[in-house]
């Protein structure tokens, strides 16, 4: 795989927030949580490169911090709506008949409902909380992938090396396992991929609402909401904005470089 | 499809362990059963699951929406005031995404490698990329607190009265009483929030537009338009454009969902008093009447659309036919 320029640029961007997120205890200069009250508001200098917070909290080290959390939760809303996505669709396509009709039925309702207005519904229900909100990033995204996968089972069901499985005697288990599911993974795999950067950002909208983790964590999107309230000291929410925005991209520009070498059939998505 | 969606909102709201009589009379009183009794038949929370639904469909088919337990307001005359500004703010997001988006796509595939393609590339990356919440607070920094040449978060300043409610859109209803000076401050409310709004769509479309207009420039039929000596622009705007907005125009149906969800976020961020806003505030509060007649006016607001698509697909190609 020979990557253009700009995929081993966005390939780096990745490499270097996984290294901050993993390395983020040794990396950061001072404690995420650890205040500062007559240190508070202080724009960047050279004690605090990024600036205070308004309880004095280092504004570098809780967006080091913060990768530790969007990175996990991106990549398991992800994994998470892809698995269910593709058991349900998997179903539809396979069985057929009134499980497909009710089951894609179900699809295109949720289909219909905005992704921010579901998740609310959901993490205002459930309560506020990571676990909650990742919940509902997977509830809002599956029909998606149930779409995809359902389209993929009912057109491999149909090629000629299935047919010649069944006429060998193969179950519909082996079938589906040996035969559907590698030609339908690497498509799931590619829209997943795709879609890390948007659950991302999706995750730090739902905490920038309020709907995420508690304040005091570090987290980007609730580091941003703490800006609001100051929008003279820019530094507060610039700086956690600037790392999703750089992450993000960089997700979506390794997806697409991913989709066109594994999968060029899916470029129009 | 609608009746779906009523039963998808009563069973997520109802299917929780929250409870709506905690989240509206606060802990202290929901200590004291006597209040939570009352409370709980005032609003019909005391009859079974299955009864609820019948009674809510039933007063839905007589046009009647309930009564939201956190505005005591009918959920009516909430929706009334809250979805025009809405709409409003996204068919301006949308025009900007759609006015923008689909020449910078065009463009950039006629002048394919060129510096304008490069920039458009960028726009349409960080278009997709961008945390929508944060350019908001980024544009009111600069332009509002920094600048000073934008007015304050809000759907009109506050030393103007409102226009009486014709319509609910400002812009319209000012121009209808004859205050064009209302007209004014409420376009200039507008800017931010709906260029902010318009960000990822424009990338979208920037994008697909490029794709299938590049595609559709390897057409055989391009070719004879060249043979026959057209100049280059005609060529690229009645048969390379024209066709390649077919494609385009589905996926501008489908953003509409995602373009509400954004008007969530903006909404927040702009404190504009919109359907989004009142969502936000809704959910939060288990506002159960509440919360249903957003989903359905939301279903319905994409149902239409989605509707209106398909009109427009008739006006680009004109071997679809509606109704067919």
């Amino acid at each position: 795989m020979r990557a253009s320029p700009l995929a081993t640029v966005a390939i780096g961007v990745v490499a270097i927030w996984l290294a901050a997120a993993a390395a983020a205890p040794i990396l950061a200069p001072y404690e995420p949580l650890r205040q500062d009250i007559v240190g508070r508001l202080a724009p960047p200098s050279a004690a605090h490169w990024l600036g205070t917070d308004a309880l004095g909290r280092d504004i570098l080290s809780r967006t080091l911090h913060g990768a530790r959390i969007s990175i996990p939760v991106g990549l398991a809303a992800v994994m998470l709506a892809a698995g269910l996505g593709a058991v349900v669709g998997g179903l539809a396509g396979f069985v057929g008949r009134r499980v497909d009709d009710v089951l894609m039925r179900v699809t295109d309702l949720m289909l219909a409902f905005p992704t921010v207005i579901l998740a609310l519904v959901i993490t205002a229900a459930l309560g506020v909380g990571i676990r909650n909100a990742v919940f509902a990033i997977m509830v809002a995204w599956w029909p998606t992938y149930a779409r995809l996968v359902r389209g993929l089972v009912l057109a491999v069901r149909e090629r000629e090396f299935v047919q010649v499985a069944y006429a060998l005697g193969a179950s519909d288990g082996r079938v589906l396992w040996r035969y559907v599911a590698p030609n339908v993974v690497s498509s799931i795999v590619v829209l997943a991929t795709l879609d890390v950067g948007h659950a991302i950002l999706t995750f730090a909208s739902l905490s920038f609402l309020g709907l995420g983790p508690p304040p005091e964590v570090p987290e980007w999107g609730s580091m941003i909401a703490a800006g609001r309230n100051y929008l003279d000291q820019w530094w507060i929410a610039t700086f956690p904005g600037l790392a999703i925005l750089s992450l993000t991209i960089a997700f979506n520009v390794v997806g697409d470089s991913f989709r066109d070498f594994l999968d060029p059939r899916l470029r129009r998505l | 499809m609608l009746v779906g969606i009523t039963l998808l909102t009563f069973v997520l709201s109802h299917a929780v362990p929250a409870d709506p009589v905690t989240a509206s009379l606060g802990e202290q009183a929901a200590a004291d059963p006597a209040v939570v009794a009352a409370f709980r038949h005032e609003w019909g929370l005391d009859r079974s699951l299955p009864a609820q639904y019948g009674i809510y469909l039933w007063n839905l088919v007589h046009g009647n929406f309930g009564v939201s337990i956190s505005t005591r307001q009918p959920v009516w005359l909430d929706l009334r005031q809250t979805l025009p500004a809405t709409i409003e703010l996204a068919v301006v997001a949308m025009s900007l995404s759609v006015l923008i988006g689909i020449p910078l796509g065009v463009l950039s595939a006629v002048k394919r490698d060129s510096v304008l393609d490069q920039l458009t590339r960028v726009v349409s990356l960080v278009g997709t990329s961008m945390p929508i919440f944060w350019l908001g607070l980024v544009v009111l920094v600069v332009f509002y607190a920094r600048l000073g040449w934008a007015p304050p978060p809000g759907r009109l300043s506050a030393t103007l009265a409102a226009p009486p409610m014709i319509t609910g859109f400002l812009l319209v209803d000012s121009l209808l009483a004859g205050r064009p000076a209302v007209a004014l401050d409420a376009l200039r409310h507008l800017v931010l929030p709906a260029a902010v709004l318009s960000t990822y769509n424009l990338g979208i479309l920037a994008r697909l537009m490029r794709g299938s207009t590049l595609d559709v420039l390897g057409e055989d039929y391009v070719r004879t338009a060249r043979a026959k000596g057209l100049a280059e622009g005609a060529v690229t705007l009645r048969h390379a454009a024209r066709n390649a907005l077919i494609p385009v125009i589905t996926v501008i149906g489908l953003s509409f969902g995602r373009l509400l969800s954004g008007a969530v976020i903006i909404e927040s961020v702009f404190a504009w008093p919109g359907l989004g806003l009142y969502a936000f505030r809704t959910a939060t509060s288990l506002d159960f009447p509440a919360i249903m007649g957003v989903g359905i006016v939301v279903a319905t607001v994409y149902v239409l659309a989605n509707l209106l698509v398909d009109v427009a697909y008739a006006l680009v190609d004109p071997r679809i036919q509606v109704g067919r």
